[in-house]
């Protein structure tokens, strides 16, 4: 037997094994290294008026869920009406905004057409934002070693991340990766 | 009588047809038992009519709103509108699933029907292959997909309601257009795993399963381009394209599709590229079973993802693995046995077919890769990303080159060998012709746009050389009268080719023309775009059978003159609690008009995204011609093998024996 007629079974196996972990790799469950520090310093506008700033305080006294996205991330649309029932229960969460790299052959889009694009995107399917901070170089995410979006940080009320997810939030997620943090976070206070 | 019981047992006699399907008729043929080998087509025939009966049954629960049934009550609401809750069936993971085993019994009906001149020990291991891959489709109903899952005792009074999206006419013809083109390719799958299996890879199965992998290509085409469609006047983003996972799972074997159908007419033809054709017809199906896995296992989000569940995606995964695994490991056995017979020089026909082949296998593995990266990169432990349009679009951007220039010339070349200097007199001819209509469409615009140029004089490339194509095989002197002489299948490839220009010129056109202005407009006030007035009139209140919303009207001017009253809307689902954007939209062969209702912005003043679309609707005449094409070559009555064939077929057949006989 050639090799040559091998190659798309070994091809595919290779295919399959990936697929297979896949199914069951939680990235919830992966280490991340920012978990129990605390937040960069940044100072960033708000995005939809860049006279107002925000500053790592503004995560104090709070539990809040910050979440870096954008609307070219299909993947954000997807958790966007999720997030704001989670809102709409009461837990605070913060957007960590970011327009994807400009591309030479695609005309980047101006600030209005990205505040325009947010706002069509966040009254089409929910929106969860109590405000959206504008990380325009990316600084603060490349602080918080964003790799892409979505991605969330639950932050404490004395600024440290105590969780870090990648990828979208569903009720799974929301239930084994940040609920717990809240159910600690009461009976503390019960003490 | 309780619907779930009597959709469970449909399901269960659905899956023991199959079963029998799948061993009967295939043992047969090892022991030239006729009465097994015969029994093939009766037993599809119950497979089919038992899935049809379960289809039936759910379609009932939804029409008369039992919400007993899980699947109802989370996909339907007494409100919704008697079509929409037909349509329901498949809005959901369950439902669109049982659509999709229907379709693919379907077609196992089709071929047990119209399969007369296939020799009997051909179409009884065609149509048992079919009916083993079935066993695993019933088997995930039965076990992780319930569609008949029931809710008793306790039930809700009211539903939960269709997703709002799924709301619409393109709805209501996309996902049957689609999964037809999908199950369809495993008849094509089935006649190469039959022909494997007898070792007898000539040309027959070829000519046997080519109008079937037309037919399923040509439902894949629509399929697409009514999912492209859907979105661009439903989601509201004036995009026709996103280059989302469950696009991409439907383009991958479309693509391979494509390549399989030009793969299959060379085998027929000139008897060569066997393997390649195996291998291709193996790869469209086990495309779209993966592209089944993608969206229904939860390995990757998207727009159209059902619930994540990752006991169905590790049951699909085992599938894709029996199935798939299987289907290569004996390509890998029984391929190589095949021998090269034609010849051919390197300026043929044959070559310029093999180039494009190789140019669509490499732009599937490109949307392969684009699509799973997110899923490596997060297993090498780097996070989740998503693999955005601009990688797409570059590779496609320069695949579609060295693609569209095979496209032109190819048909132009003769079989075997041909004289470069004919071809390099033609090349330079249709190349000025081409260039000169593409720098006449780029002039008069606002700005010379290089990839619009680019793909104009691709597309001008493809029209020119395939009318100078027809030319030629009519002869001279011209007359129309000649043109019938042409064979249907040859009409085929001639729309197939000018669909495919098409298609490119309004990709060109709308993606370096297109406008989109966003604007604060209150009643009274006025817009221009691209020569157009848009005149806001105002919003008003309106209410719908499930739904509340506003409907803004927009009355368009040209030259002062009124062209057209746009009402775009903007609603809020009651039970879902989601808004949705409906378009206002102004269709013509030359320009669309859209215009989408934004949010209000206090006093009357609404946001509003108006575009203008230049040729945007030849993107889907494109695919239309292109899909009448694969009609016009199924048409061809070379493939409508008459009976009398088949005995001497048969005899053939019988009289060499096949080399898995002789080992038997």
């Amino acid at each position: 037997m050639p090799t040559s007629k091998i190659v798309p079974l070994g091809l595919f196996l290779l295919l399959a094994i990936l697929l297979f972990n896949g199914l069951f790799s939680d990235p919830a469950h992966r280490d991340s290294p920012f978990i129990g520090r605390e937040v960069p310093t940044f100072n960033l506008p708000d995005l939809m008026d860049r006279e107002i700033k925000y500053q790592a305080s503004t995560f104090n006294n709070h539990y809040t869920l910050l979440n870096v996205w954008g609307t070219w991330c299909l993947t954000c649309k997807v958790e966007l009406p999720y997030l704001t029932r989670l809102s709409e229960s009461g837990v605070r969460i913060v957007g960590l905004y970011y327009e994807q790299d400009s591309d030479p052959m695609f005309k980047s889009q101006t600030l209005p057409q990205v505040q325009a694009d947010v706002t069509q995107t966040l009254i089409q399917l929910g929106n969860p934002f109590e405000f959206n901070i504008y990380d325009e170089y990316r600084d603060l995410s490349f602080d918080l070693g964003v790799t892409g979006a979505p991605e969330s940080f639950l932050i404490d009320p004395n600024g440290v991340i105590v969780a870090h997810h990648v990828g979208d939030i569903n009720d799974r997620v929301w239930q084994s990766v940040f609920a717990p943090h809240f159910l600690t976070n009461t009976s503390n206070r019960g003490d | 009588m309780i619907l779930s019981e009597l959709g469970h047992f449909a399901l269960i006699l659905s899956l023991f047809f199959a079963g029998m399907l799948s061993v009967v008729p295939m043992v047969g043929s090892y022991t030239n038992n006729q009465r097994w080998m015969g029994s093939a087509p009766t037993l599809a025939v119950g497979m089919f009519v038992f899935t049809l009966i379960a289809y039936a049954i759910l379609t009932y629960g939804f029409v008369t709103d039992d919400f007993s049934l899980s699947y109802v009550a989370n996909h339907s609401n007494s409100l919704l509108p008697l079509h929409y809750k037909v349509t329901a069936v498949w809005g959901g993971h369950e439902g669109s699933f049982l659509l999709w085993v229907l379709m693919f019994t379907l077609w196992t009906l089709g071929v047990a029907l119209f399969s007369q001149g296939i020799p009997t020990l051909m179409l009884a291991r065609v149509l048992s292959v079919l009916g083993l891959v079935a066993c695993g489709f019933y088997l995930f109903m039965l076990w992780v997909s319930d569609p008949f899952l029931s809710l008793l005792p306790f039930f809700p009074v009211d539903g939960q309601d269709l997703n709002p999206l799924l709301q619409d006419f393109g709805m209501i013809i996309h996902p049957p257009m689609l999964y037809m083109g999908y199950v369809g390719f495993a008849v094509a799958f089935s006649f190469a795993i039959a022909a494997l299996l007898s070792g007898k890879l000539d040309s027959a199965w070829a000519r046997w399963s080519r109008p079937w992998a037309l037919a399923a290509w040509g439902f894949l085409t629509v399929g697409l381009a009514l999912g492209s469609w859907w979105a661009y006047y439903e989601l509201g983003w004036g995009g026709w394209w996103f280059w989302d996972p469950s696009e991409n799972a439907a383009l991958m074997p479309w693509l391979a599709g494509t390549a399989l159908i030009h793969s299959l007419a060379i085998t027929e033809k000139r008897k060569i590229f066997k393997s390649w054709t195996v291998l291709l017809a193996i790869c469209a199906f086990s495309l779209s079973l993966l592209g089944t896995f993608l969206i229904r296992s939860g390995v990757l989000v998207s727009v159209h993802t059902f619930a994540s569940d990752p006991s169905r995606g590790l049951f699909i995964l085992g599938m894709l693995v029996v199935v798939i695994g299987s289907s290569l490991l004996l390509y890998a056995l029984r391929a190589s046995s095949l021998k090269v017979e034609g010849r051919y020089g390197l300026i043929s026909r044959e070559v310029m077919l093999f180039g494009n082949n190789v140019l669509l296998s490499v732009s599937t593995l490109v949307v392969l890769v684009g699509t799973l990266l997110p899923l490596v990169h997060q297993q090498l432990g780097r996070g989740a990303i998503s693999v955005g349009e601009p990688f797409f679009n570059q590779m496609f951007t320069l695949l579609i080159v060295p693609f569209a220039l095979l496209v032109g010339i190819g048909p132009l070349t003769r079989w075997k060998s041909q004289a470069p200097a004919y071809l390099l007199r033609q090349m330079l001819y249709a190349g000025t012709i081409a260039l000169a209509a593409a720098l006449l469409l780029v002039l008069p615009q606002s700005h010379v746009s290089y990839l619009a140029l680019l793909g104009f004089f691709l597309a001008f490339w493809v029209l020119v050389n395939t009318v100078e194509e027809v030319r030629l095989r009519v002869g001279k002197p011209f007359n129309t009268g000649k043109l019938t002489q042409l064979s249907l299948s040859h009409w085929g490839m001639v729309l197939g080719h000018i669909g495919f220009a098409i298609l490119l010129t309004g990709i060109a056109m709308v993606s370096n023309y297109g406008v989109e202005k966003d604007v604060k407009l209150s009643p009274g006030e006025s817009v221009e775009l691209s020569g157009y007035r848009f005149a806001f009139e105002g919003v008003k209140g309106i209410t719908g059978p499930n739904y509340r919303g506003n409907q803004g009207r927009i009355i368009v001017y040209r030259d002062n003159q009124k062209i057209t009253e746009l009402l775009p809307e903007k609603r809020q689902y009651n039970v879902q609690k989601s808004v949705m954007t409906e378009a206002g939209i102004d269709s013509n062969l030359w320009r669309d008009l859209f215009v989408a209702l934004g949010e209000p912005l206090g006093e009357n003043q609404w946001a509003v995204r108006i575009y203008y679309k230049p040729l945007v609707v030849w993107i889907w005449l494109g695919a239309a011609i292109m899909a009448l094409g694969a009609l016009c070559s199924i048409c061809d009555k070379r493939y409508r093998v008459r009976a009398d064939n088949k005995r001497a077929a048969d005899i053939a057949h019988q009289a060499t024996p096949s080399p898995a006989l002789n080992k038997g």
